[in-house]
């Protein structure tokens, strides 16, 4: 096409998924423009023949199967549903009754009291492995993340990168191949240098000089990740930090080239491993 | 592997925010509340007619994800199972489908990172053996369509992972584009863009394959 109009913005107007102001934008240009007319057309044409996909239908016979499987697979587990299951199944469906739910809030109230006891002692211990805020979108540098799972590092132009991942994030990722909300990877920086010496050749990391973050929360970030750079202009490290603005082009990358979940685990077999192993 | 479902109320809450569902309780879903209660209360029948209600949608939506029967079942398999073991977790005055949905994208996904089998790593791959297409008003529909069919399903398939499945829920299983940020726990802009080069992507590659075909 010669026309510099965005063909993005035709491959949603096609369907009407555009907001009310791109719609317009598009729809004036549209008038104006044959060469985009045509493009558009052409969009219409193969979407009616993706959305004749709607039309094909499954054979019955491969329901039977399915259903029969699954019954059987229920008749088996009842017996065999984990506790934790079968408590929350038990408080669940009992809190819907009023009686219950009274009396359910009844030994929240006593549980709140007694945990707030225990917590004016411990605070303000800095939460050991996970995302603490200060506002909506501004983070507080983790904490004791050297102790928490080794991702691996990678060799960057002139520095190290060692990728941690919260200890609880770990434990689901490994579990479930998801990256729940509440993980945080914290990407700690170090420079090199090369030896030359007998015997310890090779490049080694030399000092730590910044500290960067990424933490999956969806009630805060659009996209579900937000991230953070601790370190300031004269490289001192910061207490806090707000979250990255999109024109850094953090979130576009992580989004577009990480494999899993703005996650890179194509570069790290620790996490690969773990998901092998599902 | 339970991790579709314990979102559950994140998804109910982010499809009903997202107007995925009215205050209102159609008859359909006062009936459908009404057979959760009796499974709930350990009827299998009643449990099995949900399955009938929602097979057809959660097969579909899994063989155009997985790309083969066998998968397909599996994943559906999977899905009601998870479905029934965590069905307390529903709240019977929300539907019940996008709740479903989400499970079988997430079967969906364990199943192919499971074997290694991603349709997209498989170009070669051929429509879906058990999706037939519905001919029966017209008798003379035949090769042709068939190979747009499978032109269709080819290009589908070459799309990345992120792509298809905001073209599969949007475009052919016909979910807004609210509806399918919920599913798929992204924003909605950021299912926009995968929808918007999905589609360009699908063009271009059928435009291909048409120049093939002249």
């Amino acid at each position: 096409m010669k026309c510099a109009f965005s063909n993005e913005l035709l491959a949603l107007y096609v369907e009407g998924d555009l907001p009310a102001v791109d719609a317009e934008l598009t729809a004036t240009h549209l008038t104006g423009c044959e060469e985009c007319r045509q493009f558009l057309d052409q969009l219409r044409e193969r979407q009616s023949l993706l959305k004749s996909l709607r039309q094909e239908t499954i054979n019955p016979s491969s329901f039977a199967g399915m259903r029969r499987e699954v019954l059987s697979r229920i008749c088996d587990a009842q017996q065999t549903f984990g506790w934790a299951v079968k408590i929350e199944r038990v408080l669940m469906l009992g809190f819907r009754r009023r009686g219950y739910a009274f009396a359910g809030l009844a030994i929240a109230a006593i549980l709140s009291v007694s945990l707030l006891a225990q917590m004016r002692h411990a605070l303000p211990e800095p939460h050991p492995s996970g995302a603490v805020f200060e506002g909506r979108d501004t983070l507080l540098r983790p904490e004791g993340y050297r102790q928490w799972v080794f991702v691996g590092a990678s060799i960057g132009r002139e520095s190290f990168h060692n990728v941690y991942i919260n200890r609880p994030a770990y434990r689901e990722y490994a579990k479930t191949g998801t990256f729940p909300e509440g993980t945080v990877m914290v990407r700690e920086i170090a420079s090199s240098k090369m030896k030359k010496e007998p015997g310890l050749d090779g490049v080694y990391e030399k000092e730590f000089i910044a500290l960067e973050a990424s933490v999956k929360d969806s009630s805060r970030f659009d996209g579900g990740w937000g991230f953070f750079d601790f370190t300031d202009n004269d490289g001192k490290m910061k207490a806090k930090a707000q979250a990255l603005s999109d024109g850094t082009g953090c979130r576009s990358c992580h989004e577009e080239r990480a494999e899993t979940d703005h996650v890179f685990t194509q570069f790290y077999p620790v996490l690969r491993s773990a998901r092998a192993e599902l | 592997m339970e991790h579709g479902v314990d979102s559950s109320f994140l998804v109910h809450r982010a499809l009903s925010m997202a107007g995925a569902s009215g205050t209102e309780v159609s008859p359909e879903g006062a009936e459908v509340a009404k057979l959760v209660r009796l499974a709930l209360g350990g009827d299998a029948t009643a449990f099995e007619q949900i399955i009938a209600r929602y097979e057809r949608r959660v097969m579909t939506v899994a063989i155009r994800l997985l790309g083969t029967r066998d998968d397909a079942q599996d994943a559906a398999q999977e899905v009601f199972y998870r479905a029934f073991k965590y069905l307390h977790r529903l709240d019977p005055q929300k539907p019940v489908e996008p709740w479903l949905i989400r499970m079988t994208v997430n079967a969906c996904r364990d199943i192919g990172r499971k074997r290694q089998k991603w349709r997209s790593t498989f170009p070669e791959t051929t429509a879906p053996e058990a999706v037939a297409t519905d001919r029966s008003g017209d008798p003379h529909a035949g090769l042709a369509g068939e190979q747009e069919r499978q032109m269709v399903w080819k290009a589908l398939d070459s799309l990345p992972e992120k792509e298809r499945m905001a073209i599969v829920l949007r475009d052919i299983e016909g979910f807004s584009t609210s509806e399918v940020a919920a599913i798929l726990r992204s924003s909605e802009t950021t299912v926009r863009s995968q929808v918007s080069r999905g589609r360009l992507r699908m063009k271009e590659l059928i435009d291909q394959m048409m120049g093939g075909l002249l």
